[in-house]
């Protein structure tokens, strides 16, 4: 048998729910354990080799501190195949849902106050892509179970990932739910990305767009849709700009006028 | 001058360390440093609905999400004076004790049992102790279906939201938790044996005052409550802990710090057991008194013992639980019936004390504060890791060792550092 790959998972700001999403891969982890040469697994393990070059180099989280922008560089120049694993790797998720609107410095002031901090200089946060090339993306808050095994498996095995472009709509259909914009209830399930299998909808909670925005969709026609069924523009902009950081509600924003 | 340094503090999570320095054999410095960037979630809550703020605020930790849902799901209810249905009040408690056998079975087993028996992972304990990980392993597999099928995903689930669920679980899938767990409870006694039989150091003894939710019923165990009740009798109603849980901001952490009085405390499992274990009944009961003694108001080593036999108190209550759950026609999700108010919501997170403090105006947060158990504990964890670093290193300990050690106690808080912070410094001057 040819050498094990290398596997690095790194974490940066965020809730450590997708370094979490692998530990609850509880029937798969010895395997996962036994078909990768882990070098470095902070949240799991303490023989850590930060030092190591590894072929695939898993990293959760946004960007934060500079301390973190310096070691996500590192990480670049060590790895072969950089994931970007969960939603704050990908879009920021929700930390970064009023990026850019100028107020930072503002809301840093009302929750610390005055103190100079020497633990580090924090900043806006933001998604890795914003300072290193992605290779791939693992989509997700937290990344669903078998679309990330999926992954890891083609991964571990030469090969890339391919999700199919279907939004968390499609799954809902596949599941025979009845669509909870017909109940009035707003949900976002048209435009996110699928790959969740839809639970919060077939919960009957409208789905919150923690997936991130589908690429490949008519945007515009379906805000149309949703201020026509009597949902108000503010309450749709602002669920949107939850998951999807500031340059996605600005976006919506600029869609939202072109629909009113 | 000698200098040792570990990039990360490993099995926890989130971003943290230790600095320790010392100028020739006296102590000069003890910093628990939090490096987890900040992501100003109170601020970004304003503005924000019941519903919006449920879904964000779990996203603060993903260990603890469920606690900080049912935080979220109270503290709205208490502001926006929404009723609770019995079905959503035992729902609740379900998804809660899923959690907390979710998060203690991954922290006894895989985060703080290898630095008992000298391994660096659970999965290498495999060749030796194969049925207690894999039974473990299974334990933490059961939390997650409990949280899965009340909260619709085991992480980051939006079932539970202000004033009900979406969709309340079948009776078949109440029927599989049942089930599950009382198949649990020997592997759990005998588990509590173990981590009850194993040497507990005691270079760190000093005593401390504990705080966590004083239950509704004031003769039961439980996670929640609308006051705190602290080891020295004192009570704090949930409106007052800002006046008594005194919160400052600190220049090496990230995450706030609190005192009680002036001085540190803590809120962990062993919090919970000091002052509330005279109310468990049954093998939780039993298992309490059997390892109950005075060194565990002064080591926070014992807080792993003290996750054991809450797991046992959990195993006991879920079909309790479950039993109530069936006898119960669902309700559908309560409206608020006014927009403007403050409500505390007051849970225990697997950790300890967890505050959700939300002030609404016309429906829209205004106010938002959160404090969370690891900031809570920070104070008291570099208050132990001092008294360590100070004994180990007059008794002449190699520094790699002393790292080690204070390593370990900090895990025994079983920090959660996304919630509030890896690296261990020790400086030798």
């Amino acid at each position: 048998m040819s050498k094990k790959p290398t596997l690095g998972v790194y974490g940066f700001t965020g809730c450590a729910g997708c370094q979490l999403a692998i530990i609850d891969c509880e029937d798969q982890l010895v395997d996962l354990f036994e078909a990768a040469d882990i070098k470095v697994f902070y949240e799991a393990m303490s023989n850590n080799d930060d030092e190591a070059e590894v072929d695939i180099a898993l990293v959760e989280g946004s960007i934060n501190t500079e301390k973190q922008k310096e070691e996500l560089l590192e990480i670049r120049k060590k790895a072969k195949i950089l994931v970007a694993f969960g939603s704050c790797a990908n879009y920021g998720c929700v930390q970064t849902m009023a990026n850019d609107d100028g107020k930072w410095a503002e809301r840093f002031k009302k929750v610390y106050g005055d103190v100079k901090f020497t633990v580090g200089k924090a900043m806006e946060a933001q998604p890795i892509s914003n300072f290193v090339k992605v290779d791939v993306s693992i989509p997700g808050c937290s990344p669903s179970t078998p679309q990330m095994l999926m992954a890891f498996t083609k991964l571990l095995n030469g090969n890339m990932p391919v999700y199919t472009n279907a939004p968390v709509c499609l799954e809902c259909k596949f599941r025979e739910n009845e669509c909870l914009l017909n109940k009035d209830i707003l949900c976002l399930g048209p435009l996110t990305k699928g790959g969740c299998t839809a639970p919060c909808p077939t919960h009957n909670t409208g789905c919150v767009g923690c997936w991130g925005i589908i690429d490949e969709a008519n945007h515009t026609a379906e805000l149309k849709l949703m201020v026509e069924k009597g949902f108000k523009a503010d309450d749709i902009i602002r669920k949107f700009s939850i998951f999807g950081g500031g340059k996605i509600t600005a976006k919506i924003n600029e869609l939202m006028e072109v629909v009113q | 001058m000698k200098t040792i340094k570990v990039n990360h503090l490993a099995r926890v999570e989130g971003d943290g360390g230790i600095t320790v320095e010392f100028d020739g054999n006296k102590l000069s410095k003890v910093n628990v440093d939090i490096f987890e960037g900040p992501r100003l979630i109170e601020a970004l809550a304003v503005g924000k609905t019941a519903q919006e703020i449920n879904s964000i605020t779990p996203r603060i930790c993903a260990i603890c999400t469920v606690s900080h849902k049912n935080a979220s799901v109270r503290a709205c209810d208490r502001a926006l004076a929404i009723p609770e249905t019995k079905k959503t009040y035992y729902t609740r408690e379900l998804m809660h004790l899923g959690e907390i056998v979710e998060s203690h079975s991954l922290h006894v087993f895989a985060l703080a049992l290898p630095d008992f028996l000298g391994y660096p992972n659970v999965i290498a304990m495999v060749d030796k102790y194969k049925d207690i990980v894999m039974q473990a392993l299974n334990l933490k597999k059961f939390g997650n279906r409990i949280m899965q099928i009340t909260n619709g995903k085991f992480i980051h689930g939006e079932n539970a939201v202000a004033g009900g669920y979406g969709k309340f679980p079948s009776k078949t899938e109440l029927l599989e938790i049942k089930t599950t767990a009382e198949s649990f409870m020997e592997f759990v006694t005998a588990a509590t044996d173990i981590v009850g039989g194993l040497e507990i150091p005691s270079y760190l003894e000093e005593e401390t005052v504990f705080g966590c939710c004083n239950p509704d019923d004031s003769n039961s165990f439980g996670y929640w409550g609308d006051s705190i009740i602290v080891s020295d009798g004192t009570i704090i109603p949930a409106m007052e802990y800002k006046e008594n849980l005194i919160e400052r901001v600190v220049p090496h952490s990230f995450a706030k710090r609190s005192l009680y009085k002036g001085k540190p405390f803590s809120v962990t499992a062993l919090g919970r057991l000091i002052n509330l274990g005279d109310r468990l009944k049954g093998n939780a009961g039993e298992y309490y008194r059997k390892y109950r003694n005075w060194r565990w108001n002064r080591n926070p080593f014992f807080n792993n013992l003290a996750q054991s036999i809450e797991m046992i108190y959990c195993l006991e209550r879920i079909p309790v639980v479950i039993d109530k759950l069936l006898e119960m026609k669902d309700t559908p999700i309560q409206e608020p019936t006014r927009s403007d108010g403050r409500g505390v919501g007051l849970v225990e997170a697997p950790r300890g004390l967890l505050v959700h403090d939300y002030t609404f105006r016309d429906g829209k947060i205004i106010d938002c504060n959160i404090i969370t158990p690891t900031a809570y504990n920070l104070d008291d964890m570099e208050k132990y890791i001092g008294i360590a670093a100070k004994n180990l290193n007059n008794a002449g300990q190699e520094t790699e060792a002393i790292r080690f050690e204070l390593e370990k106690i900090a895990r025994s808080y079983d920090p959660c550092i996304s919630c509030a912070t890896h690296l261990v410094n020790v400086i030798k001057k």
